[in-house]
C-alpha cells in the first residue's frame, strides 16, 4: 500500500463530489434554461393567439361593417331606383290625362294664362299641358312641370313604396 | 293643381361671380330661396341676398358657370329655405345643401321646417345635466360634456382636431338612451371628406348617423347654410323624435369665412378683421339652438370645432365662441409635439357645466373630486417646472419632484389613446387614480378621506 493511496483517495473523492455538484449544477441550470425557454414559448404563444384574436376580431368587425355598408348602400340605389320610376310614372300618368281629358287641358292653359294677365303668349308645351311667357316672366304648367311638382307634394308619403306606411 | 302656379323671372341683368341679378321681380324678400333652371333644363338653387325695388339678387348655390343671361329662369319660394325633417336622414350621406351624395333618393320627410330655426322660449328650457360620454379619457373624465351643452373644440392647424371630432361622433353614447349623431363638416379637403366618410361608416350603416359634406372646393354660401341644416335636422330629431343627438360641425372657422365672403359681395360694413359686425350674433343664433326642452325627451349637444389662425386664440372666431359657449376643449401644439394623442391641454380646458352631468347616479361617485383634482395637480406640476428651470431640479423638494413626474404620468398613462380607442368611463377614471397616486397621500387634500381609503394604499405603505 502506497503511503499516498489515502491523499490520492481523497482527492478523488473531491474530484468526483466536485465533477457531481458541476454536474448537478449543470442540470439545473439546464432545466432552468429549459423551464424558461417553456415559459417563454407559452407567453409568446398565449400573446400571439391573443394578438391573433385580436387581429380576427377586428377583421370581422370591419368585415362586418363593409357588409353592413354595401346592404344599406344597395338599399339606397334600389330606393333611388324606385323613385325615379316612380316619377316616370307620375309623368307619364299626367301626360295622359291631359291627352285624354280636353276640359283638364284646356283649364291648364287658361290657368297659364291668368297668371300672367291677358298679354301673355301661351304656347302648347310637346309633352302636354302650356307655357305662358310675357316679358320677363315665365310660367310653366307643363305635363312634366306639374307632374314634379306633385312628386314634390307627396313628401314622405312617397316613402311607403320601401318602407311599411 | 294646389295654390296659384309658381312665376319664373326671365329678366336675368347680370351674372357676376355667383350672383344673379334679376329685374322686373315683386315681393321678393331677402333670404327668399330660389329656384333657378338653365337653358338646359338643369336646376340650381339659390338665396337672395339683396333686393332693391324690382331687382333682386341671387347666389347661386351652385355657382353661375355655364349659366347664360338669356334662357335662364329664376323662381322664388317666397319664403326662406325649408327642408323635409325626419328620421329619413339618419343613414344618409349629403352635401352642404342637403342633396343625397350617396347614391339615395332624396330625403324625405313627414314635414318641413325652416333651416333658420325657432328659437327656444328660454323659460321652457330644461338646465343641461347629464353626461354625453365620448370614450375619450380626456373628454370624459376632465371636460364632461353634458346633455343640451355647447363645447367647442379649439385648434390649430397642423392638431388632429379632424381626428378627434370623428373619434367623438363615432364612439358616443348617451348611457343607452336613443342617440343620433349629425354631422356636418364645412370646407372639408376631399381627402378630409373621404376619411371622415370612411371613419364613421359603421354608424351611418347602423343609421345613428347623418352626414353633412361641404368640401373646400363647394360654394361659400352653401357653407353658410350646412350648419343650419345640420341643426334643424338635428332639432327634430331630438324634440319631435325624442333622441338625444350630438352636432359636430367642423370647421367653424371656414363657416365665419364664408360669412365674411357673402357679407363683402353685399357690400356691409366690416368689422374686425372684415368679419361683419354681426359675427357674434350670427354664430349665436347657430350655437343656442341647442338645449333641452321642458317636457320633450331628447337634447340637442353642439360641438363645434374650429381652428384659431396662428394659434390666436383672440382671433374673433375664437374669441367670440368662447363668449357663447359653455366652455372649451383646447388642443395644444405643445403636447401633440410630445406625442401625445388627443393633444388635449388641460389646463386651458373646461366644461362650465361639467357639475351638472358628473357625480353619483350620473358618471360615477368619485369623478368630480378626482377631476378637481387632477386638474390642481397640474397645475402645481407646471407651476413646479417653470420654478426648476429658474432654480434648477436639485433645488426642489422631494414633493415638488413628485409633481414634476407627474405631468409625464398625465400623458403616458391618462390622455393618450388609440384613435379608434373607445375607453369606458371606469377605466378613464381608474387611470386618473392611477397617475394620481404617483403623489404622496398628503398632496391629494382634494380628496375626500374615505375615497383615498377606498383607493389609495395606506400612509405608511405608499412610495416615498
Amino acid at each position: 500500500m502506497d503511503a499516498l493511496d489515502p491523499v490520492r483517495a481523497e482527492l478523488l473523492r473531491a474530484a468526483r463530489a466536485s465533477a457531481d455538484a458541476v454536474l448537478e449544477r449543470a442540470r439545473e441550470d439546464a432545466d432552468a434554461t429549459l423551464r424558461g425557454a417553456r415559459a417563454t414559448a407559452d407567453a409568446v404563444l398565449a400573446r400571439a393567439r391573443e394578438l391573433g384574436g385580436a387581429d380576427g376580431a377586428a377583421g370581422a368587425a370591419r368585415e362586418r361593417v363593409h357588409a353592413a355598408q354595401d346592404a344599406w348602400a344597395a338599399e339606397l340605389a334600389a330606393r333611388a331606383e324606385v323613385y325615379a320610376a316612380l316619377r316616370d310614372a307620375i309623368r307619364a300618368g299626367v301626360r295622359r290625362a291631359l291627352a285624354n281629358d280636353a276640359a283638364a287641358s284646356s283649364a291648364v292653359t287658361a290657368a297659364a294664362r291668368d297668371a300672367l294677365g291677358p298679354g301673355a303668349r301661351v304656347t302648347a308645351a310637346a309633352e302636354g299641358g302650356a307655357t305662358a311667357d310675357s316679358p320677363g316672366r315665365r310660367v310653366d304648367l307643363s305635363a312634366d312641370a306639374l307632374a314634379d311638382r306633385a312628386l314634390d307634394r307627396l313628401g314622405a308619403r312617397a316613402a311607403t313604396l320601401w318602407e311599411p306606411p | 293643381m294646389t295654390g296659384p302656379a309658381p312665376i319664373e323671372y326671365t329678366g336675368v341683368r347680370e351674372l357676376r361671380g355667383p350672383l344673379v341679378v334679376v329685374e322686373g321681380v315683386s315681393g321678393v324678400g331677402w333670404d327668399e330661396f330660389a329656384t333657378i333652371v338653365l337653358d338646359s333644363g338643369e336646376r340650381r338653387h339659390g338665396l337672395v341676398l339683396d333686393v332693391d325695388r324690382d331687382l333682386a339678387v341671387v347666389q347661386v348655390l351652385e355657382d353661375t358657370a355655364g349659366m347664360n343671361r338669356t334662357g335662364t329662369r329664376v323662381a322664388f319660394s317666397g319664403s326662406p329655405l325649408r327642408i323635409p325633417v325626419g328620421t329619413g336622414w339618419l343613414g344618409r350621406v349629403c352635401n352642404g345643401r342637403g342633396e343625397a351624395a350617396d347614391g339615395g333618393p332624396p330625403v324625405l320627410g313627414v314635414s318641413s321646417a325652416a333651416v333658420g330655426g325657432a328659437p327656444i322660449n328660454p323659460v321652457r328650457r330644461e338646465p343641461p345635466n347629464e353626461p354625453v360620454l365620448t370614450g375619450v379619457g380626456a373628454v370624459d373624465v376632465l371636460t364632461t360634456l353634458v346633455r343640451g351643452q355647447k363645447l367647442p373644440v379649439f385648434s390649430a392647424a397642423g392638431l388632429p382636431h379632424l381626428e378627434l371630432a370623428v373619434q367623438i361622433a363615432d364612439q358616443a353614447t348617451c348611457g343607452g338612451e336613443p342617440f343620433a349623431v349629425v354631422f356636418a363638416g364645412m370646407g372639408l379637403t376631399h381627402a378630409d371628406t373621404a376619411f371622415v366618410r370612411d371613419a364613421l361608416a359603421a354608424r351611418s350603416a347602423a343609421r345613428e348617423l347623418v352626414l353633412f359634406v361641404n368640401t373646400a372646393d363647394d360654394p361659400v354660401i352653401e357653407r353658410m347654410l350646412t350648419p343650419r341644416l345640420a341643426l334643424t335636422v338635428a332639432e327634430h330629431l331630438a324634440f319631435a323624435e325624442g333622441r338625444h343627438v350630438l352636432v359636430v360641425m367642423t370647421d367653424m372657422t371656414a363657416y365665419a369665412e364664408a360669412l365674411r365672403e357673402v357679407s363683402a359681395a353685399r357690400g356691409e360694413i366690416p368689422a374686425r378683421r372684415a368679419y361683419p359686425g354681426y359675427l357674434y350674433s350670427d354664430l349665436a343664433s347657430l350655437y343656442e339652438r341647442c338645449g333641452r326642452i321642458r317636457g320633450r325627451p331628447g337634447s340637442v349637444t353642439v360641438l363645434p370645432v374650429l381652428t384659431m389662425p396662428g394659434g390666436d386664440i383672440t382671433h374673433p372666431v375664437p374669441d367670440l365662441t368662447g363668449y357663447i359657449t359653455e366652455g372649451q376643449i383646447v388642443l395644444s401644439a405643445d403636447v401633440q409635439a410630445a406625442g401625445a394623442y388627443p393633444p388635449v391641454d388641460p389646463l386651458a380646458s373646461l366644461s362650465r357645466l361639467m357639475r351638472k352631468g358628473t357625480g353619483p347616479g350620473l358618471t360615477r361617485g368619485d369623478h368630480p373630486a378626482l377631476a378637481a383634482q387632477l386638474i390642481a395637480a397640474l397645475a402645481r406640476s407646471r407651476q413646479v417646472a417653470e420654478l426648476a428651470d429658474l432654480v434648477g431640479r436639485s433645488a426642489l423638494s422631494p414633493a415638488d419632484l413628485r409633481h414634476l413626474e407627474l405631468e409625464d404620468a398625465f400623458r403616458s398613462r391618462f390622455l393618450t389613446q388609440g384613435r379608434d380607442e373607445n375607453r369606458s368611463l371606469d377605466d378613464s377614471l381608474d387611470r386618473a387614480w392611477e397617475v394620481l397616486l404617483t403623489l404622496p397621500r398628503g398632496q391629494l387634500g382634494m380628496l375626500p378621506a374615505e375615497l383615498l381609503d377606498a383607493h389609495a394604499p395606506p400612509a405608511d405603505e405608499e412610495p416615498r
